[in-house]
């Protein structure tokens, strides 16, 4: 509750004041003083319009103090006394966090505290960076905004795909700093995942007829309908064919279903729908074995059109050798080494793949090679394993 | 706002023909020409090659002499213009509009009292 309206509120006031810092520091002293003083007086009928008025009242107090934002206070006093219920404030939030004269970094630490109303210190620690770095970060973000006039408004019309496309990337982001980090506090983690899914489902209330945004909300969903079977109780990860299928959240998949049939009816295919489709397709094998590989074959190389970058190659090369066998996966997964030399998860492919052939002593010698290219303690984790595993 | 677009030199300077490098220039000269017209820029300037460029540096009351830019940089700064426009927005597509084939434009909101 106080996160939805937190966002909707600092929203409004940046709006009105033109100024970050100030309408977030006011937001999140009423949201402090609420916490303090609801559990006594009770919760006002109208808490939304009870945090306006005192994040308002604050910022007149403070603007008063400092005389030359005499401007600023007309503004203030014609400030409505709720907080816009539409999409509007927001979504100009939520692009102006994601600007391209931000950098990416930027672009995701504002969005989190600005729009998700995390906490610097909430932020820090979900990306395991000190909270100094982020202050700095976010500081220096948000004095460019005013300083070099970016604007505060949605992207017009011939900006709007990659603008959009900006947003989604942040999320994703965001999501996968969760979901694929095993740094750091498991808990902090699992509500930053959560949170990018939020962030996602908002926007697609905002623009419902964008087929990528829905895309991405069905593809987080996939990913966290499996979240509890990805590690196990040492956090060690469990590959996908090892996992206890029956652990999978039937309810979410069934939700993303329906999301990806809905970006579908558009007629507008994009790479997030691509992905989400493909986990779609692993969600709905009861096993492994049963997993169907012509379809996912056809998926990835729809993906490549899309985006082609060469760890999709990678992941097509692997479902070649679910159906042609690991000498056909091995030739196209060789093939990639230029570009792919310095990612572990490219040797560990090629590691299983020359496992399979019987090429054993080739095989630990990629797994030692993926070993060198990765710092995560659960993918090392897994490397060591199989290297313990293997017959020498 | 006001901002500087900073505009490098590129290597089409050095490369193709004359005639071709002229068919640039012409065309660099229109987009000024056209956005003085409009009020867009107030004030611009092609700079001469950076081995024309003499640097004082200043240092508490002394001073010294160098026959050399600024900064020994591959993209020396050809030119500028000052523009006065809504926003950021505003002026990264007026930079993103510059008819150079290759280069980069640094965009620097100017101080405004």
């Amino acid at each position: 509750m106080f996160r939805e309206e937190a966002g909707r509120l600092t929203a409004s006031l940046v709006r009105f004041l033109g100024d970050f810092d100030l309408a977030e520091e006011m937001v999140a002293e009423a949201v402090a003083e609420a916490l303090v003083r609801w559990p006594v007086d009770g919760v006002p009928d109208q808490p939304g319009a009870w945090l306006m008025t005192t994040a308002r009242n604050r910022a007149i107090d403070r603007i008063r103090r400092e005389s030359r934002y005499q401007d600023k206070l007309a503004m203030l006093a014609s400030l409505p006394d709720t907080a816009s219920r539409e999409p509007d404030d927001r979504l100009r939030l939520i692009f102006t966090c994601c600007h391209p004269a931000l950098d990416t970094d930027a672009q995701v630490a504002l969005t989190l505290r600005a729009v998700a109303g995390l906490t610097t210190s909430e932020i820090a620690r979900a990306f395991v960076i000190p909270e100094s770095t982020l202050s700095k970060r976010l500081t220096r973000a948000k004095h460019k905004i005013v300083a070099a006039g970016i604007p505060y408004r949605t992207p017009e019309p011939e900006e709007w795909p990659s603008r959009l496309t900006q947003v989604l990337r942040v999320i994703y982001l965001v999501f996968n700093e969760a979901y694929l980090t095993t740094a750091g506090d498991t808990v902090a983690r699992r509500e930053l995942a959560h949170d990018a899914a939020w962030l996602t489902a908002i926007l697609v209330t905002w623009l419902p007829d964008e087929p990528e945004a829905l895309g991405l909300q069905a593809l987080l969903q996939l990913h966290l309908a499996r979240w509890s079977a990805r590690l196990d109780p040492n956090g060690h990860i469990v590959l996908l064919q090892d996992q206890d299928r029956s652990t999978w959240d039937q309810r979410r998949i069934e939700a993303a279903n329906a999301l990806i049939e809905r970006a579908g009816r558009f007629r507008r295919p994009g790479p997030y729908q691509i992905e989400a489709a493909i986990q779609a397709v692993h969600c709905a094998a009861s096993k492994w074995d049963a997993t169907d590989w012509a379809q996912l074959l056809q998926l990835y190389s729809l993906l490549a059109t899309h985006d082609g970058s060469p760890v999709v190659l990678l992941n097509r090369a692997i479902v070649v050798g679910q159906i042609e066998g690991p000498e056909a996966a091995l030739i196209e997964v060789d093939a990639l080494e230029g570009s792919l030399g310095r990612y572990y998860l490219f040797h560990a492919t090629r590691a299983s793949f020359l496992d399979q052939t019987g090429r054993t002593a080739e095989a630990r010698q990629a797994n030692q090679e993926a070993l060198r290219y990765t710092t995560n303690t659960a993918e090392r984790a897994m490397l060591l394993d199989r290297l313990t595993d293997s017959p020498h | 706002m006001k901002y500087v677009l900073m505009l490098t030199r590129g290597a089409w300077q050095d490369d193709g023909t004359e005639a071709e490098r002229g068919e640039i220039h012409g065309g660099i000269m229109k987009w000024f020409e056209s956005h003085w017209a409009g009020g867009t820029i107030i004030e611009a300037n092609e700079l001469q090659p950076p081995d024309t460029a003499t640097t004082v540096v200043l240092d508490r009351g002394s001073s010294t002499i160098v026959d050399r830019p600024l900064l020994e940089a591959k993209e020396a700064i050809g030119g500028y213009a000052v523009v006065d426009v809504a926003d950021l927005d505003a002026a990264l597509s007026l930079a993103r509009s510059f008819p150079m084939p290759d280069g980069k434009v640094e965009v620097r909101p100017v101080v405004e009292r």
